[in-house]
């Protein structure tokens, strides 16, 4: 006798509810498997339910395949909805426990010294106005660091800068202005150069260190003036100390400039007014002003040293110490505090 | 120089605040540091009127009077013998603080109260004299404050003057510059000379060796001077400007000194060996005693003045003891000379001799103005003294001062300053400063400077001034169009370049230190490190003695510095200049431009999640690899030195066969004399060598391959005498086609074993096609063959 189709199609419709009591007992991700296999696995029990269909009257055969397809595919269905709601239950149970304050797996934190931030901040201020860089030697001949800057022996000037003498001929550098004189012996104008490096004066106190850095500036052309220093000084410094910053310029002296000019700006710690709550401001003194630095036009005497016609160009220059910078633009008190290395104080400056 | 206001006044009729003049100074380019209250140590002290003065019961020294200083009446208990009822005196309240830092207390003396002091002069800084109280005019007003009764100056301005202005070393020269600045009228002090007796003329006699070291030399006699104290007001105002008075000879020299600009010597006329008065050169050796009693031994370069026998004066530096003024002197000669200026210098920075006269002299001094000064000495000399000035000067002058004439072109100076200049303000401005003017309607004008003013000497000096005084500050501002020849090639090891190692260091998590270019030869001892030094001459210190050979002491000592602030665990970095003798080049230094690394203590910046370990050679090979790799310098070799000074291992590191620097471990013995805890890694390299090489270098690219690799481990069992590096050396050597690389991939040695088991695995590809098993197996085992033929190793 044939099986009966309506037995067989019951049976395998039963499947789905029965996979369902399954799949409710089922946690785990190999549990579902398990149930899986057993019921849709090459020997499962619909593969086992299905082995019927053979003996089933032919006419009844469509109809219980088509059951049986069906069965197929909602058992598929409720067995990856069942494993998908496990899964995200997993994971985000995995996650509830995550910490995301630990600490990172981080390299060292490296530092930039803060003459380097500062020299870089204001070298690529003049690289952005079109000036060149360049460097030259620390250990100097006492005719590129004083004669051909318009410093002659036993002139009074000299007492501005004591120096350190390698020889009788042969000093550190006391400014970085030696190389105004080496730019312009070795290239024609037109001209424009910033120059930083290291400066060696014999001082040793609060407010003086035996080596310090400075930066140079140097323009020669035909047609330049006081005008056009004013003009690129006074950008520069804002950019350097932010727009707001109030800047002068105060005649003085240096042997190889004329007319030469100290530059002020306006100190950042009282806004100029000298006080802070009325106590005086310890940062300008008083007078509200900063000394920045120093510039002027080239002297021609120094055109001499290096053969460039003074009737023909005209040039200004500048140099500017970076510790000072650096110690307005951070807040920095103690100009000691750049050459001990201090790890901790290393460490503000990224 | 010190500027009192109450003396400027005498020559220019300022009115205005003192804080107006300051500022109006320091734009003109005579800088005001700051505005002083000479006197204000002695502000809180006042007149007081003695109403009642009773000898204390208990001691005879001590006098209890009763004082009324105007709001109150004090008791005071005094101990001064010249007390007296009706005086008027000098009181410092309870709660004054005196010069010497004394500050006034209410107190009881022998059971007197006492509610305040009478002061003597020392006490209020005002002289030496200590005998008894100082006893003022009867006329003050009690309660008024002294220095008003006193008429004491109140505000002094400390100008920082340029080398330039050596005009304004006085006060009619900043008088000068006053009037120009404010357009007021300027007025030179006004004395009565009387000239009596014998011609001074024909009593000295004056010679000149050299007439450039002396241009001109002038002396006037004054007899029958009375040396003492000068007057309270000639006292109260050289001690306003920081001058200690002396006698009334010797303080009208300061006097007149500080008013003009102009340095003068008295000479006790009696104690010249005769009439000639001779300025020549000290032979060489010669010792003279100076009015400090100390013996100098001098050169040939020092000018000397001479009495016809005996040198008698340092020229413009110092006096001789054997002439010098004293109590008992009663005739003066009177020196007022010009000498020449770096003479002058040169001998007072020899001798560390500065005074106020040298640094006159040594700027430079108004030749054609000291013969105003030394009548303007002498008449003051005499009227404090008693004295009379004989009539005559005695006068040499070998070189008369002739008046400069430059040219000026209004053109030029507004080329120079950038702006349109007004004819009219040009040629008031120069007028202004006492300058001639010829030829204003033309484009070049004829200037003729003022004897003051030394330093015009070019047209361009003349240019300054106009820009001066019409204000650096109003020029307008312009921005340049910078022209630049872009054809330059830089230098290799540019900013650029070391800046791009800045970072990259940062990057590999250095810190970077600056340390001083000087270093102590001690330093460099204790490394050994010897050759090719270069010293400083005037070294501040011992620790500073010599320019680095190499940078590890400054990265030694901050090492030390975080040490002992506790904080061991550093990776630090310095990028400068190392200096090497270099005999018979341009300064005879060479500089390289040298990278030092040096990590100490932990490997890893924070203990959680990495594992507490510490630095070593792995670490600091690590960052030089990756440098090597940044700037696509050729591969690295590196090879063991033998016998280093200070370092042990010692690693030479090269390029390409070039040596690039040293690294490894600081010997123990020198890095616990930088207090190191755990072993120092350092490395120092030369970045000449690294710019060189890296010039240039553009990355060649190869297709990435189509075919995939077969990868085959190889572990080889090799002694002590085989370095890792050897093997894929080998490898390399074979030139295998197929083999693209080989890489150490483990490290394996059993305790107390000296051999090692080097694991490699070796890449293998064919450009065209994928390998076969069987072809890999093949060449393989043939390379494995090879190596132990090659080397001493053992297969697994």
């Amino acid at each position: 006798m044939a099986p009966d189709a309506a037995v067989l199609i019951s049976e395998i419709t039963s499947l789905v509810p029965e996979c369902e009591a399954s799949l409710g007992q089922a946690s785990s991700l190999s549990e579902i498997e398990a149930v899986r296999v057993a019921y849709l696995g090459r020997k499962g029990r619909l593969a086992q339910a299905m082995s019927g269909l053979a003996g089933l009257d032919p006419a009844a055969r469509p109809e219980a395949g088509r059951v049986a397809n069906e069965v197929k595919s909602r058992l598929t269905e409720v067995l990856d909805a069942r494993q998908a709601e496990l899964a995200k239950a997993g994971e985000s149970g995995a996650f509830a426990r995550f910490d995301p304050t630990l600490p990172g797996r981080a390299p060292w934190p490296g530092s930039l010294h803060p003459v380097t931030l500062v020299m870089e901040e204001i070298c690529a201020i003049f690289k952005g106005l079109g000036f060149d860089i360049v460097t030259g030697p620390e250990v100097e001949t006492d005719w590129h660091n004083f004669e051909a800057l318009n410093i002659p022996p036993d002139h009074p000037a000299r007492d501005m800068q004591d120096t350190f003498y390698v020889s009788g001929q042969v000093v550190l550098r006391t400014h970085t202005s030696p190389m105004q004189v080496r730019t312009m012996l070795a290239k024609k104008p037109p001209l424009a150069v910033v120059a930083p490096g290291k400066v060696y004066r014999r001082d040793s106190d609060l407010t003086h260190t035996p080596m310090f850095h400075q930066i140079e500036g140097l323009l020669v052309d035909e047609k330049t003036s006081m005008a056009e220093l004013r003009g690129v000084l006074t950008a520069a410094c804002r950019q350097l100390f932010g727009p707001e910053t109030n800047i002068r310029f105060r005649p003085s002296f240096f042997p190889f400039t004329e007319p030469s000019a100290e530059v002020d700006i306006s100190c950042s710690l009282c806004q100029g007014r000298g006080a802070v709550d009325g106590t005086p401001c310890r940062v300008c003194k008083q007078s509200g002003w900063i000394e920045i630095l120093g510039c002027g036009m080239v002297d021609p005497n120094v055109y001499g040293f290096v053969g460039i016609d003074p009737e023909r160009y005209r040039g200004w220059a500048f140099g500017l110490g970076v510790e000072r910078v650096a110690m307005l633009k951070y807040g920095i008190g103690d100009l000691r505090m750049f050459f001990e290395n201090d790890a901790r104080f290393l460490g503000q400056f990224a | 120089m010190k500027v009192s206001l109450g003396w400027l006044r005498e020559f220019v009729p300022y009115e205005g605040t003192v804080e107006a003049l300051a500022d109006r100074l320091t734009m003109l380019g005579l800088e005001v540091d700051a505005i002083t209250q000479p006197f204000a140590a002695i502000e809180a002290v006042l007149v007081g009127h003695v109403v009642a003065c009773e000898r204390h019961p208990q001691a005879d020294k001590l006098s209890l009077c009763r004082v009324d200083v105007g709001s109150e009446v004090l008791d005071i208990v005094c101990g001064a013998p010249n007390v007296a009822l009706g005086q008027k005196v000098a009181v410092a309240p309870i709660g004054a603080v005196l010069p010497g830092g004394l500050e006034i207390k209410k107190a009881k003396i022998r059971g007197a109260a006492s509610q305040g002091m009478i002061c003597s002069e020392r006490e209020l800084a005002l002289s030496e004299d200590h005998s008894g109280i100082m006893v003022l005019d009867p006329a003050r007003k009690p309660g008024s404050k002294l220095l008003e009764a006193l008429g004491l100056e109140t505000a002094v301005l400390d100008v920082d003057l340029t080398p330039n202005r050596a005009d304004c070393l006085s006060h009619l020269g900043v008088a000068r510059e006053v009037a120009m600045a404010f357009g007021l009228p300027l007025s030179l002090p006004k004395f009565g000379l009387t000239e009596s007796g014998v011609d001074c003329r024909e009593a000295v006699r004056i010679e000149i060796a050299d007439g450039k070291l002396c241009p001109l030399y002038q002396a006037r006699l004054i007899r029958g001077v009375t040396v003492g104290q000068s007057p309270a007001w000639m006292r109260y105002r050289l001690l306003a400007v920081g001058q200690r008075p002396i006698s009334n000879v010797v303080d009208a020299t300061n006097y007149v000194m500080f008013e003009l600009g102009q340095p003068l010597h008295a000479f006790d006329a009696d104690k010249m060996k005769s009439g000639v008065v001779r300025v020549a050169p000290a032979p060489e050796g010669l010792v003279l005693t100076t009015l400090d009693g100390q013996a100098r031994k001098l050169t040939a370069s020092d000018l000397v003045i001479w009495d016809g026998e005996e040198p008698v004066a340092l020229a413009g530096v110092m006096g001789g003891a054997g002439t010098e003024m004293d109590a008992g002197s009663v005739n003066v000669l009177l020196e007022c000379a010009v000498f020449n200026p770096g003479t002058i210098r040169k001998t007072a920075k020899r001798l560390a001799l500065p005074s106020e006269a040298a640094h006159r002299m040594e700027r430079g001094l108004d030749q054609i103005g000291a013969k105003f000064a030394v009548d303007r000495a002498a008449t003051l000399i005499a009227e404090l003294s008693g004295g009379r000035v004989a009539p005559g000067v005695a006068l040499a002058e070998p070189r008369p001062f002739a008046l400069r004439t430059l040219r000026f072109r209004p053109g030029y100076a507004q080329d120079v300053l950038g702006m349109p200049l007004e004819r009219e303000f040009c040629a008031a401005t120069l007028k202004g400063l006492g300058c001639g003017l010829k030829g204003e309607s033309g484009r070049e004008w004829s200037v003729v400077a003022p004897s003051w003013r030394l330093d015009f000497e070019r047209e361009i000096d003349l240019v300054e001034e106009v820009g001066r005084v019409y204000g650096i500050d109003k020029i307008p501002t312009a921005l340049p169009q910078v022209t630049r020849d872009l054809t330059v090639v830089k230098a290799a090891l540019n900013f650029e370049l070391v800046s791009d190692i800045k970072h990259w260091a940062r990057g590999a998590g250095l810190r970077e230190c600056i340390n001083y270019s000087f270093v102590g030869e001690r330093d460099l001892e204790l490394l050994s490190e010897g050759a090719g030094r270069i010293k400083v001459a005037n070294p501040l210190s011992e620790e500073q003695n010599v320019l680095r050979t190499v940078l590890a002491p400054g990265l030694l000592q901050n090492l030390r510095t975080n040490v002992s602030q506790g904080l061991p665990d550093v990776h630090l970095f310095e990028l400068a200049k190392t200096f090497h003798a270099a005999p018979g080049s341009e300064t005879g230094a060479r500089e390289v431009t040298t990278l030092a690394l040096l990590v100490h203590g932990a490997r890893f910046a924070v203990p959680y999640p990495w594992a507490r370990e510490d630095a070593d050679y792995s670490d600091l090979k690590g960052l030089v690899e990756d440098l090597v790799r940044r700037f696509s310098l050729p591969p690295a070799a590196f090879a063991l030195e033998e016998d280093h000074a200070w370092l042990t291992p010692c690693v030479a590191v090269s390029l390409g066969g070039r040596p690039f620097g040293r690294m490894g471990r600081v010997k123990p013995a020198v890095a616990g004399e930088y207090k190191a805890r755990k072993d120092v890694w350092l490395a120092e390299l030369d970045l000449e060598l690294l710019a060189e090489l890296s010039a240039g270098r553009v990355p060649a690219f190869r297709d990435l391959p189509k075919f995939p690799p077969v990868r085959r481990d190889l572990t080889l069992v090799a002694g002590p005498g085989v370095q890792a590096a050897m093997v894929p050396a080998a490898v390399a050597a074979m030139g295998e086609k197929l083999l693209e690389d080989v890489s150490l991939i483990d490290v394996y040695a059993q305790d107390g074993q000296e051999e090692r088991n080097l694991t490699f695995r070796l890449t293998y590809r064919h450009a065209q096609k994928t390998l076969t098993d069987k072809e890999v197996d093949k060449v393989h085992g043939a390379i494995a063959t090879r190596l132990l033929a090659a080397l001493p190793v053992k297969l697994q």
